[in-house]
């Protein structure tokens, strides 16, 4: 017991002096953790005992783990999110497209469809009105009569011209049924008879004319 | 490091870690969410589980970063003892009135005492006290020398020895 106390005085000074190992600290609060401690130790009795077992009631609450695993997974579903969030602005750019697209496809049909042809009221005076139209109507009616003449006087024309019709049409019989014959000569007599031909049509040729 | 390690940690450290927050910012809610806070970040850091080489003091360091960051955000306030709820936490029911009495006395004391300490003394204090960790360890979680882990740790245990002892002469 003595010799156990002399130890205890012995680790007490290397104590304090921060030279104890920590199995040696250990020794020391197993040894103040005891029943009857010597006067003299007694006030370090909070230190090594009391500290200890104060500090050691301090714990977490049991629910503590459970806590924690919720708050893992939610960080997990977090995680996920932020991929979507990296992704976002290419989405974003995606969905501004589309929009302008849309926009840019819905307009040019809107304007192609101001741009036919439509009536409207333009004058607000009915005189001005009549006026301009009797106008436009006098331009037309004018330009209708011009062209009226025109050919009045290109067939007049073409009258004076005196053509004898009647041989004209006959020139153009002569000529096919000689192109006719010649075929036929040629299938015929094949070749000697050249000056003939040529002299027939010198003949064919004098009479119309 | 894998899944089965983490969840050796949390086991293992989390009313450590939860201590370590309570003793810095004093409020329970706080401290918990701090240590949540502390495993939420170690488990989002699941590809560099290979290159924290000491997990225990990553975990310590990252819970005292946290509550030093969290108090310091907070409208600072004079440290304020510990929470008398929590001082009576541990009684054993089978503790005479008596007993229980001495013993709130003398949780009192130790804590009247902590409060004496300055930050960097109370931290060391309890990490080696509580946590049983090695000088290295402690360096490596505070982010100073081994040195001054041992002088902190001095000055200390000599300022803890001296108030004890006075509030000893003065009960007596």
């Amino acid at each position: 017991m003595i010799k156990e106390y002399e130890h205890i005085h012995f680790l007490l000074n290397k104590y304090w002096n921060c030279e104890t190992s920590l199995e040696e600290e250990k020794k020391l609060q197993d040894f103040f953790s005891q029943e009857d401690i010597p006067e003299d130790l007694q006030p370090y009795i909070p230190l090594f005992r009391d500290y200890k077992e104060s500090q050691h009631s301090i714990r977490l609450d049991d629910d503590f783990e459970k806590k924690l695993k919720a708050a893992i997974h939610q960080k997990e579903k977090a995680k996920q999110y932020i991929t979507i969030r990296i992704f976002a602005p290419v989405l974003k750019i995606a969905a501004s497209i589309a929009i302008i697209v849309s926009l840019g496809v819905g307009i040019y049909f809107l304007v192609n469809e101001n741009r036919k042809p439509y009536f409207a009221e333009t004058y607000n005076d009915p005189k001005a009105a009549l006026k301009d139209a009797t106008y436009a109507l006098e331009k037309l009616s004018e330009a209708l009569r011009k062209g009226e003449e025109a050919s009045k006087e290109t067939f007049d024309k073409l009258k004076n011209l005196n053509i004898n019709w009647a041989a004209i049409d006959s020139m153009g019989r002569d000529m096919e049924q000689e192109m006719e014959i010649e075929i036929e000569m040629e299938i015929e007599v094949e070749g000697d008879t050249d000056v003939d031909i040529d002299r027939d049509r010198e003949t064919h040729v004098n009479q119309n004319l | 490091m894998n899944n089965e390690k983490f969840h050796h940690i949390i086991l293992s450290l989390k009313d450590n870690l939860y201590r370590l927050a309570l003793s810095i910012v004093h409020d329970k809610a706080e401290a918990e969410d701090i240590v949540q806070d502390v495993f939420l970040k170690l488990w989002s850091k699941k590809d560099e589980w290979n290159t924290i080489n000491n997990a225990e003091a990553y975990c310590y360091r990252s819970t005292k970063n946290l509550a030093l960051d969290r108090l310091s955000s907070r409208a600072t306030r004079k440290t304020e003892s510990i929470d008398p709820q929590l001082e009576g936490h541990s009684f054993i029911d089978s503790e005479t009135p008596h007993l229980q009495f001495i013993r709130k006395e003398e949780r009192a004391i130790i804590y009247r005492c902590i409060d004496e300490l300055s930050q960097n003394q109370r931290l060391v204090f309890q990490l080696r006290e509580i946590d049983g960790l090695s000088y290295s360890d402690i360096s490596n979680v505070l982010d100073i020398s081994e040195d001054l882990v041992k002088v902190t740790l001095f000055r200390a245990r000599k300022k803890m020895k001296e108030l004890l002892e006075k509030y000893n002469d003065k009960r007596i």
